[in-house]
This record gives structure tokens, C-alpha cells and sequence, in this order.
């Protein structure tokens, strides 16, 4: 026996059908040829239930979630060196006390987001948790510094990923800006290919700098204790001083600002925690954890490295950073395991990109399915992944590293004030949470997002303050442009769910206003004839639209018309200009103003007989009319179009 | 070749099928059976209409899915099911038929093996092997 659903379906149940994959293959060998040339690029299509094999171990979601963070210790002391040095010797010994300032910042940030990880097992981070606690206006703040942040971490990582490239090979200096955005298009090409692969290409590489960065501080240590010191020079300082200031507590307090980059991304896991396997929070929290003691390793080992080795960032054609300074003092200049330690920085910046391209559409996504985002965020594509929060991220963070230049430094002031925004709202959300649901243990758990929550409100206030003119402004003034968006989009799917909204408690009862139906005819084919065959099987009101400036070739087809179809009405309507649309949709506003005030007024079918084309060329020459009548009447009231096609081989 | 009819043994000879074919990269049939009662013509277009015998063969496809093989269903119609699974192997030269055969019992308490199974068993000249469901718990 035959069986004509099996090649593109699948019953599962009564009356309940699942397309295979052969239903979605385009019929046209243009569309094949489109859909063969993407699955290449992206891979084949994952269904469904091919998402459980997605799901990501400690070890590989520490690469992806954690590189953002881990390789923040490749700029963040640079930052630090860059402010204090301005205030000379004395200030440049405070680097050290700085990052270590920082990183018990991190060790409060880090134990606060574990309790995040834990209370909020379906992730959403920030977000989640305000919206859980605080309602909407505060969430969408967090959601809005959210978004930003996982931009500039794109943009940041980038830029700092193509400095470490030029410090090591300075020729290439003049084509960075392209190797970011290229480095970029890559990241989004393999981001659209699904989360497992991205696993895959990124766990790698994240443990190669681990392993080289924590090699670097041990090698280093030991030089330093044996003795290989350095100490800052008043000509070097004098070449990197653009001003001079006082060793002041302002200073101090910038130079902390700057070196707080490295608290971002510490969100990330929060925010993917359905990611992991099974017990997701569980895991989560103890990643978590690991990368806080991983990262404080790092930024402080190589804060004590750049201060002892006295290295400053070089200002030149080609840039020198100071990771690069320090990993040339212990491997030597030029040697092999400088250009390893330089590509294995680069690599992992790179890759640190990722950590936003796995979190950004994910909180897009719940942002649309909350109504926030259009929805098309939260619709996944061919491979499970969040594909136009993917691209969207992708185009914006390139735009930004164009706009700079490919300077991370000129980026940094936009970083750290979203990011501390968040911290804040999440941990005061916390404490509502813990207040409210007060589980055994919660005055322990209060406790530590209470620290967490004024400890980073005092530092985004000093972040936001210091940082102001630099650049923080323009974060100010797009966290609420985008509540706004974002609350605009709400209203108006609040307002479209409301319009659709049908009570479940009624019976929907049959078809109630009058219907007539509208056919505008070229003259008489066998498309019209469809058309008109088609029209009768919707009521007995029909009539037939001839626009013409020939009136008297219009009723030579009356008569014809009046033949053939004897109970068609044909309207004749003159247009001394040659315009159709015009005169047509005038004819259906006349039929409205003729139709009785005190009745509902009537569905108005307009009825389109359409030659299919047969070729693609084919479209050029046929149905450019009613194309263009489609587009004017779409949207108009009471009007339902339909289109009769006419086959050939019919 | 399978015989499949929606019961509880389904997954089990299919799993089980594609497990003995797969390192012999073998051929599987799953061939369902729509017995057509003498009031209708045997050509009446019963079989092809049922969603019920469909979704019998899209079953054993998915099955196969899970276990990364292929199988090749056939939906019969005959006057008698054994009957047409004897044929069916004979015609495409089977070198086993699998048969689900869940636990039944007749009233009274006898073990209830039906007659499709004692026909295949007796007339097929291929291999037979019967996969009986497992006993419930309480049976005897």
C-alpha cells in the first residue's frame, strides 16, 4: 500500500503528525543549492531532541563561560598601570595593592553570584533575579547593562586579543582592525553552528593560557626571588606620562575603576546555568568558584610580575602590552615560548568573545519570550542556537571595534559601569529573595549578598563617577534608551495579545457577517476563469473589476463577459489617467460607503487570479499588477486578499 | 523482516533487529498486516487510509532512528495475517522473521499464543524466531 505522508511526516500520535527532515528542504534548486551551501557553513540542521547532547560539563563550560573572565588578567593590570602612572614612582607601587583589592572584590562577587547559581537554577542571571524580586523597570535596567556589557566584552576581548597579535608581530599593526572584525565574523559562524561545537573549538585553547599564564607567574616568581628586579626610570616614565598628577585618592581610585574590567564577566555562569548538566546549579556554582580562584591567581601574579619587572604599556606605531612585556622578560624577547604565551593570550581573547555569544542570545531570548525583545530572538535556528541574537551581537561588536580603531583602552570606561550595575541590582535582588523565602541557612546566604551588594554599589558609583567623562555617560544614556525600547516592544504585544485575546469559556459560533467577493480581471483567460470558479464557492456576491482608459474595448468584454458568465456582475471603471490601483481601491471604498450604516459592514474578499510562473525569469513578466495591488491592500479594513494561481500544466 | 502491529513487543523486535543487523549491515523489513474482512474487496483502500496502520510503520522507523539504522516498512493488506507474512518472506527471500508476542492469557488462565504465530512458525521456510513479552508481575 501507498503511503504519501512517509516521506515528509511522521504520525506520533492521533491526528498528530512530525515533519521529517525532507519537509523543510526548499522545492526550487536555487533553495537547495542556498540550504546545501548553509549546511556546510553551519552543519545540518539538529532537531530537538538532539538538544540533551548540549548540555556542557564543568570542564568545558569553564573554557566558555570563564574565558571572558580569566582573560580580563590580560588588560586589567594595564589598566591599573596605565592611571597610576601619572602620579610616577609612588603611585606605580600601589598596583600591586590595587589588584589585590580587586580580587577580594572578586572573592565577595564570585561567593555572592554562587548563592545567584543556586536560587535560580533556570539562569537569566541579573535579570531573573531582579525581575523575580524587584519587578520590571529594574530588571530591564539589569537586562539593558547586561546586553551592553556582553557587547563591550566582544568589542573588548577582540581589541585586546589583536594588541597581543601586533606586540608580537608588529607588521601586522596596520591590518588590526580588519583581524578583529574578521575574528569576529568567525566567532558568529561557529556560534551558529550550536553550542557543543563551540565547546569543542573553545575548551582548548582556555586551558593552553591557564597553563601558560600560571607557568609564566611561577617562572617569573622565581626570577623575581632570585633576584632579576627592575625598577621604574624617570625617563620611561616620562615617555609614558601624557600629564603628571599627585599621588592622590582619586588616583587610587581610578586606577581601582580601571582595574575592576577584571570582575567582568564573573555574570556568566549565573546566567547559564541551564547549560550545564545535570545538577545544573550544583555545577555551576562550583565553576563558578573555580574561575574566581583561577582569575584573582592571575591578575595578581601578573600585577607583581609588571611591578617588579617595572614594565609600562609602549605608546608607539605598534603597541606593546604590558602581558607581553612581562612574558617577553621571563621567556626572553623573541623566543619560541614568548610567541606560544602571545598566541595562546590572543587565541583565548579571541575566545573570550564567546563567553557573550553564548550569554547575549540567551538572555535575548528570554527577554522575547517575556515580551521584551521581538521575537524573533527567541526562535532557535537549524543548529539550537539563538541565531539572530547571535548576528545581532556579532554586527554591533564589530561596529564598535571599528569605531575605535581597535583600542581596547578607548572601550574600557564603557565596560565597568554596566557591569557593576548588575553586580548591584542582582545582590540587592538577593536579599529580597533570601528575606521572602528564608530557607534554612538564609541569614548565612543574606549575609554574603548583603557584603556582595555594598561592596559593588560603593564601586559602580565610584566606577560611574571617575569614569564619567571618559565614556561611562554614554552607558548612562543607553541603559534607559533601551528600558524604554524594551518597555515600547512590551506594550505592543501587551496591546496585540489583548486585540487576539478569545474567552476559553465560549463557543466560537459559525461565520456571521457578510461576505462579497471582488475580482479584478485583465480581461477573460483561463486564470480568471479559476478565479471566478473560485469566488463562486465563497458566496453568491461577486462581481467582476475591469479598470480600462478604453472604454469601448470595456464593453466589448461585457458583452462577452455577460455571456460566458451570466450571473457575475462585471463593473466597468474608467480611468481617463491609466491608473489601476487608484481607481480600484476608490471602487471598494465606494461599495463601504454604499453599505448600509446601521449593518456591520461586510468582509470584502478580493479575489487576485495569478499566472504561476514557471521559470525564475518568468516572475519578471507576470503578476507585477497584482503584486502591487496586494501591497496597497494589505491591512486595509474588513479586507481579506486571496490569491487564485493558475498553473499551465493544470 | 519484522512483524509489527502496535504492541507492546514493537520496540523490542526492532531494537533487537537492527542490534543483529547492524554489524552484518543487513537488510530489515518491518512489514505490518491490515486484515481485510470479506465484506470488502481485498483491493479497498483500507490500509492506506488508516492512520492507525501508519503510525504502526512510522513507529518502527523512529525506533530504528534511535538505534541508527535504517529499516524499510511495507504496509499489506491481506484476508489473513499469517498467511501474508509467509508470503511476504518467501517473496523477498527473508532469512529470519521476528515476531513480537505479548503475554496473554485466555479466561480460564491458559497462556493465549493466538494463531498468526502457530501459522508463521508452521509454514515460513526461513528462520523464525517468537520474542514473547515479558510476564507481568502477578502471572503465573
Amino acid at each position: 500500500m501507498e503511503r504519501p505522508h512517509a516521506a515528509y511526516f511522521r504520525y506520533t500520535g492521533r491526528g498528530q503528525l512530525k515533519a521529517k527532515p525532507a519537509a523543510s528542504l526548499p522545492t526550487t534548486p536555487a533553495g537547495r543549492l542556498a540550504a546545501r551551501l548553509k549546511s556546510i557553513a553551519l552543519g545540518r540542521p539538529l532537531a530537538n531532541e538532539e538538544e540533551a547532547g548540549e548540555r556542557l560539563s564543568k570542564k568545558k563550560a569553564l573554557a566558555i563561560f570563564s574565558s571572558d573572565a580569566i582573560s580580563s588578567s590580560a588588560y586589567a593590570t594595564e589598566e591599573i598601570v596605565r592611571v597610576l602612572v601619572l602620579g610616577g614612582v609612588a603611585a606605580l607601587a600601589l598596583s600591586l595593592p590595587v589588584s589585590i583589592a580587586i580580587a577580594l572584590l572578586l572573592g565577595v562577587v564570585a561567593f555572592s553570584y554562587r548563592q545567584v547559581c543556586i536560587a535560580y537554577p533556570t539562569g537569566g542571571g541579573s535579570y531573573s533575579v531582579s525581575k523575580a524580586n524587584f519587578g520590571k523597570i529594574a530588571s530591564l535596567v539589569a537586562a539593558s547593562a547586561l546586553l551592553i556589557d556582553y557587547t563591550l566584552t566582544v568589542a573588548v576581548s577582540t581589541s585586546s586579543a589583536v594588541e597581543q597579535i601586533v606586540s608580537a608581530v608588529p607588521s601586522v599593526a596596520p591590518i588590526a582592525v580588519l583581524i578583529g572584525v574578521g575574528a569576529i565574523a568567525l566567532l558568529t559562524i561557529g556560534n551558529l553552528r550550536g553550542l557543543r561545537e563551540a565547546g569543542n573549538i573553545f575548551a582548548v585553547p582556555t586551558y593552553l593560557f591557564l597553563g601558560a599564564a600560571l607557568l609564566t607567574i611561577v617562572l617569573g616568581v622565581i626570577q623575581v626571588l632570585g633576584g632579576d628586579q627592575a625598577a621604574y626610570t624617570a625617563e620611561q616614565l616620562a615617555r609614558q606620562q601624557s600629564s603628571v598628577e599627585s599621588l592622590s585618592m582619586i588616583l587610587v581610585l581610578r586606577a581601582f575603576a580601571s582595574g575592576a574590567v577584571a570582575l567582568t564577566g564573573t555574570e556568566a555562569i549565573a546566567t547559564g546555568v541551564p547549560a550545564f548538566q545535570p545538577p545544573e546549579s550544583r555545577n555551576a556554582a562550583t565553576t563558578l568558584l573555580v574561575m574566581g580562584v583561577l582569575l584573582a591567581t592571575l591578575f595578581i601574579g601578573i600585577t607583581f610580575l609588571a611591578v617588579n619587572f617595572a614594565v609600562l604599556p609602549i605608546e608607539q606605531s605598534a603597541r606593546e602590552t604590558v602581558i607581553a612585556q612581562v612574558a617577553a622578560h621571563v621567556y626572553g624577547d623573541g623566543s619560541i615560548p614568548f610567541f606560544l604565551f602571545q598566541a595562546f593570550t590572543a587565541l583565548l581573547l579571541f575566545l573570550a568573545a564567546n563567553t557573550s555569544f553564548a550569554a547575549f542570545p540567551r538572555l535575548a531570548a528570554v527577554l522575547a519570550q517575556d515580551g521584551f525583545f521581538p521575537r524573533q530572538f527567541s526562535f532557535r535556528g537549524d543548529r539550537l542556537a539563538f541565531s539572530m541574537g547571535i548576528v545581532v551581537l556579532g554586527v554591533f561588536a564589530a561596529a564598535l571595534v571599528i569605531a575605535v580603531g581597535g583600542h581596547t583602552h578607548t572601550l574600557i570606561p564603557l565596560y565597568a559601569v554596566g557591569v557593576f550595575t548588575d553586580f548591584t541590582i542582582s545582590q540587592a535582588g538577593m536579599i529580597r529573595h533570601w528575606l521572602r523565602e528564608r530557607p534554612p541557612g538564609w541569614r548565612y546566604r543574606l549575609a554574603i549578598n548583603a557584603i556582595g551588594c555594598v561592596a559593588t554599589a560603593v564601586v559602580a558609583i565610584v566606577v560611574t563617577t571617575v569614569k564619567f567623562v571618559d565614556g561611562a555617560w554614554l552607558v548612562i544614556l543607553l541603559i534607559p534608551t533601551f528600558v524604554g525600547l524594551m518597555m515600547f516592544v512590551h506594550r505592543q504585544y501587551a496591546e496585540q495579545a489583548r486585540e487576539l485575546h478569545v474567552r476559553d469559556d465560549i463557543v466560537i459560533p459559525g461565520p456571521h457577517r457578510s461576505q462579497r467577493v471582488v475580482i479584478p480581471v485583465p480581461g477573460i483567460n483561463r486564470a480568471v476563469v479559476q478565479a471566478v470558479n473560485f469566488a463562486r464557492a465563497i458566496g453568491p456576491d461577486i462581481r467582476g473589476v475591469y479598470v480600462t482608459d478604453d472604454i469601448e474595448g470595456g464593453e466589448e468584454l461585457r458583452h462577452r463577459w455577460e455571456r460566458q458568465f451570466p450571473e457575475v456582475t462585471l463593473v466597468l471603471v474608467e480611468s481617463p489617467f491609466r491608473a489601476f490601483i487608484g481607481p480600484f481601491v476608490a471602487y471598494l471604498d465606494v461599495l463601504d460607503r454604499e453599505w448600509p450604516a446601521e449593518q456591520e459592514a461586510p468582509i470584502t474578499i478580493v479575489v487576485l487570479p495569478e499566472y504561476v510562473a514557471r521559470h525564475w525569469w518568468d516572475r519578471l513578466l507576470y503578476n507585477q499588477t497584482a503584486k502591487r495591488l496586494k501591497a496597497t491592500l494589505v491591512g486595509r479594513e474588513h479586507t481579506v486578499i486571496a490569491d487564485v494561481p493558475y498553473r499551465r500544466d493544470h | 523482516m519484522l512483524a509489527v502491529n502496535g504492541g507492546p513487543t514493537d520496540r523490542q523486535i526492532v531494537r533487537l533487529a537492527c542490534d543483529l543487523a547492524k554489524p552484518w549491515k543487513s537488510e530489515i523489513v518491518a512489514v505490518h498486516v491490515v486484515e481485510i474482512d470479506w465484506t470488502l474487496p481485498l483491493d479497498a483502500d483500507v490500509a492506506g487510509r488508516s492512520e492507525e496502520a501508519q503510525r504502526v510503520l512510522d513507529f518502527a522507523e523512529a525506533v530504528a532512528e534511535e538505534s541508527k539504522y535504517r529499516v524499510q516498512v511495507v504496509l499489506l493488506q491481506a484476508r489473513d495475517v499469517g498467511a501474508a507474512l509467509v508470503d511476504e518472506a518467501s517473496e523477498r527471500n527473508a532469512d529470519l522473521v521476528v515476531l513480537g508476542l505479548p503475554y496473554r492469557t485466555r479466561f480460564g488462565g491458559d497462556f493465549e499464543i493466538g494463531r498468526t504465530i502457530p501459522y508463521v512458525l508452521k509454514n515460513t521456510q526461513c528462520s523464525v524466531w517468537v520474542v514473547r513479552q515479558a510476564m507481568l508481575e502477578g502471572s503465573p
